[in-house]
């Protein structure tokens, strides 16, 4: 075991909440675990057995709404396994805690195995991605154990998503919003916006438009930023072409320091319980 | 006689005043939007004082004119009923204190009316009720203390009717219409009833004048028609309140009277020879019906059954145990599409409203108390229910709010910013700075003829109206609704909501969509369907 962390021993593993651009995973050190969807009695593996058009093509043609389940730990220990062949670290970054078992599963698993940390990001979708994709560019360049180990705390401690959610509907009945229970949203036109906070969705704002709802994402950009921090920022959306390309212009008029480095689409999971029309952005400060 | 039933007495002659009236003060609305209420409104809350007398056994001045004030506060409905409430508490306050009521009593009590009246307005406008009542106290002082009660109603009555007549110059758009202000006539009509009562007390003529007063602009006032009005009342628990009205030649009002009087209670028989009102409580109103069909022709039948009010009241208040937490929100709501709409959005209790069918502060009240929360924010919804609300919040011992909404559209954006987690007033000014930019729309056709910013409206025509402004006429919905969309696109509307009810309106909602796509463009446009009574369209803009 070397002293400094790089690409070529160290992989990371996510979980297909990550909602990730296509290609993500075909770069050699990342891992990616799916969840399940469930139709009745058809199983999907989350981001593997469909193309997110062909989930919400399914979604929206379905009569029972999909349910969704957490990988078990064998399977995570699968891939630890298989990572473990060629790397000696395995950072495994999860979906919060108190919006999946996802992690558990994987703590489980990791007691199975040496050298593999598993992290609890508190967060989801495109902010796990994001968090990812900024350890691999310090990995690229190598950095300490230590190194790796305190961004990932910063990540969890500073980053931020935001999701413009098309309805809170399947988030509600799921028990996946936290404090905001009452929060409306997806009745008379508001699409209201969630951020990710106490590793559980809150409601940040209730807007109705894109304009009030693009004045509430600024607003959100302003709260927890600096003008002059240099900020990394990954975009998602669920069937919503226009509004991440709306949502950079504006974070890069109000920020010039900013760093578009991800763009995905929500997956099924994901995409289960925030429905199409969806976009959010996940932002970090470095 | 008691004072209760005196006040009975009293209060019951003005009541029937109003009722005789009712349909012409609701005529002498301005607005040629159908919400001509201002008589309806009077004469439900003139009616509330009523109950709360008959229904308790309280004596004594004091007591008396306690219940007359909070009879009038609880049932006080519109803005003409609230501002009479405070004209009421203001003259019982003084008759409350006092020993009898001599002409100083009554002096002052005019004046505290007056003076109660202008406080409960935030911005007194002349030209209205408040005029009125101002005038008939200041010409009431001018009464030596020496002389009797029957002067003093005479000249209060002669400055009132002369203010009344005045009211059309003062207000622009009365000048327009050409009419008095409805609210100032109603309450003459009021005081005429009253002094009429008064009159039938002391068993003196007093030759309160009736004079037809100037109602439009050139008819001039006629000669004194009506005889004095008659009032008797007697108490008992009888269980339907029936009253109607009839219309032929030489009906006998004193025969008539008598006929009820073995039969029922609460009797008032109103009218001259040729068209009489009749209000009474009885157990037995096909009686009276086949009476009043020997007289003449029978119109405006109402039978309503006492009893079942009390207990479809009282089922009403044990079917609502849902004890809300956090903040909760009673809003004023007409059309079911509407209150859904508000439900959906966290709303807890609704209270039907719509601009003829405004609700009192008893049942704003009410509706309060039942969801047992302390902290209640009230969207009235209306312009109209705004000092009801007002009204009821300042009576309730909870932390009651009032966002001050102009329309349902206005109360939706403003529910839209609704969090049951923060506390009344802090729910109060989110939702009142997320209507603060809001534009609010109407279509509905015109009651009557008129000319409004410089546009002439035929009665029947569709007319849009925005922010009370009246932007665009024409024989169909659809031109007035693109005036008010055009009006939209000009103020540069980012985010349209539309709620139907057309119904019978021969328009389709495709076609009001295609409307929207090309005059407001660049706007998001939302279609519900409301299902409100009388306005086929309510729109707002942010």
């Amino acid at each position: 075991m070397t002293d400094l962390l790089t690409m070529g021993n160290t992989a990371i593993v996510l979980d297909s909440t990550c909602d990730p651009p296509p290609g993500f995973f075909e770069r050699p050190g990342l891992y990616m675990v799916p969840l399940k969807v469930h139709f009745g009695d058809e199983t999907y593996r989350d981001g593997v057995d469909m193309t997110y058009q062909e989930f919400f093509a399914k979604l929206e043609a379905s009569e029972v709404l999909p349910t969704t389940s957490q990988p078990t730990a064998g399977e995570f220990l699968a891939v630890y396994e298989e990572a473990r062949q060629t790397y000696d670290h395995v950072f495994s970054l999860h979906i919060s805690g108190e919006m999946s078992g996802t992690v558990r599963s994987a703590e489980q698993a990791a007691e199975q195995i040496d050298g593999v940390e598993v992290y609890d990001m508190r967060t989801v979708s495109s902010a796990l991605s994001l968090g990812a994709e900024r350890l691999r560019a310090r990995l690229e360049r190598g950095c300490t154990l230590d190194e790796a180990r305190a961004y990932i705390r910063h990540f969890i401690d500073h980053s931020s998503l935001l999701v413009h959610a098309a309805t809170l509907e399947y988030l509600r009945r799921g028990g996946r919003i936290g404090r905001a229970a009452s929060f409306v949203g997806g009745v008379f036109d508001i699409k209201p916006l969630i951020c990710a906070a106490d590793g559980t969705l809150q409601g940040y704002a209730k807007v109705r438009g894109l304009k009030k709802a693009m004045a509430a994402m600024q607003r959100f950009v302003e709260e927890n930023s600096k003008p002059d921090d240099e900020l990394y920022f990954a975009t998602i959306d669920a069937i919503n072409d226009e509004e991440p390309q709306l949502i950079r212009e504006m974070i890069e008029r109000l920020r010039p320091n900013s760093h578009f480095v991800l763009h995905g689409h929500v997956a099924a999971v994901v995409g289960t319980h925030i429905g199409p029309g969806t976009s959010a952005f996940a932002m970090i400060a470095e | 006689m008691s004072v209760r039933l005196a006040a009975i007495t009293v209060i019951g002659a003005a009541l029937a005043a109003i009722e005789a009236e009712r349909g012409v003060v609701n005529d002498l609305n301005v607005y040629p939007v159908p919400d001509g209420d201002t008589g309806t409104n009077l004469a439900l809350t003139v009616r509330a004082v009523l109950e709360e007398l008959q229904q308790s056994d309280i004596e004594g001045i004091p007591a008396v004119a306690a219940a007359v004030t909070k009879g009038s506060l609880m049932g006080a409905r519109g803005n003409s009923g609230i501002i009479l409430s405070q004209i009421v508490r203001g003259l019982c306050d003084v008759w409350g204190r006092s020993a009898d009521l001599t002409t100083a009593d009554f002096k002052e009590a005019l004046s505290e009316g007056a003076t109660s009246a202008y406080r409960a307005v935030k911005e007194p406008v002349e030209g209205t009720m408040l005029t009125v009542i101002r005038k008939m106290a200041e010409a009431a002082q001018s009464v030596p203390d020496t002389l009797g009660i029957d002067r003093l109603l005479v000249a209060v009555e002669e400055a009132g009717r002369v203010a009344v007549e005045k009211t059309t110059e003062q207000l622009p758009a009365l000048q327009k219409a050409g009419v008095v202000d409805a609210g100032g006539y109603g309450l003459l009509v009021l005081f005429r009833g009253l002094a009429a009562g008064i009159a039938e007390l002391m068993h003196a003529g007093i030759a309160v004048s009736l004079a037809r007063v100037a109602l439009r602009t050139g008819e001039g006032g006629g000669a004194p028609q009506a005889p004095p009005l008659s009032a008797a009342s007697e108490l008992s628990a009888y269980r339907y309140c029936t009253s109607l009205l009839i219309t032929g030649e030489a009906i006998d009002k004193a025969a008539f009277e008598a006929f009820l009087l073995p039969i029922g209670d609460s009797a008032l028989v109103v009218g001259n020879q040729r068209m009489v009102k009749v209000h009474v409580h009885t157990n037995a109103p096909g009686v009276v019906l086949s009476e009043a069909l020997k007289l003449g022709a029978i119109g405006e039948v109402e039978i309503n059954d006492m009893h079942e009010q009390t207990k479809a009241r009282d089922e009403r208040l044990q079917d609502q145990p849902r004890l809300a937490e956090g903040t909760v929100v009673v809003a004023v709501v007409a059309g079911e599409g509407n209150k859904a709409l508000f439900r959906e959005l966290g709303c807890h209790a609704i209270v039907d409203g719509g601009q003829s069918m405004n609700p009192s502060a008893a049942q704003l009240l009410e509706a309060v108390d039942a969801l047992g929360a302390e902290e209640v924010v009230v969207l009235p919804n209306n312009g109209n229910v705004i000092l009801t609300a007002e009204q009821a919040a300042g009576m309730s011992p909870r932390h009651v709010a009032v966002v001050p909404s102009t329309s349902i559209p206005v109360g939706l954006a403003a529910m839209v910013a609704f969090d049951p987690g923060s506390d009344a007033v802090g729910n109060a000014r989110a939702m009142q700075d997320a209507i603060a930019d809001v534009h609010s729309a109407e279509v509905t056709r015109a009651v009557r003829d008129s000319e409004l910013d410089g546009v002439e409206v035929r009665k029947g025509q569709a007319m849009g109206i925005v922010d009370g402004r009246l932007v665009a006429a024409g024989e169909e919905l659809e031109e007035a609704f693109g005036g008010v969309l055009e009006e939209f696109a000009r103020v540069e509307a980012e985010f349209v909501t539309v709620l139907t009810a057309l119904n019978g309106s021969g328009v389709s909602r495709e076609r009001l969509e295609e409307l929207a796509a090309r005059l407001t463009p660049d706007a998001e446009v939302h279609f519900h369907e409301g299902g409100q009574p009388l306005y086929p369209i309510l729109a707002s803009a942010e």
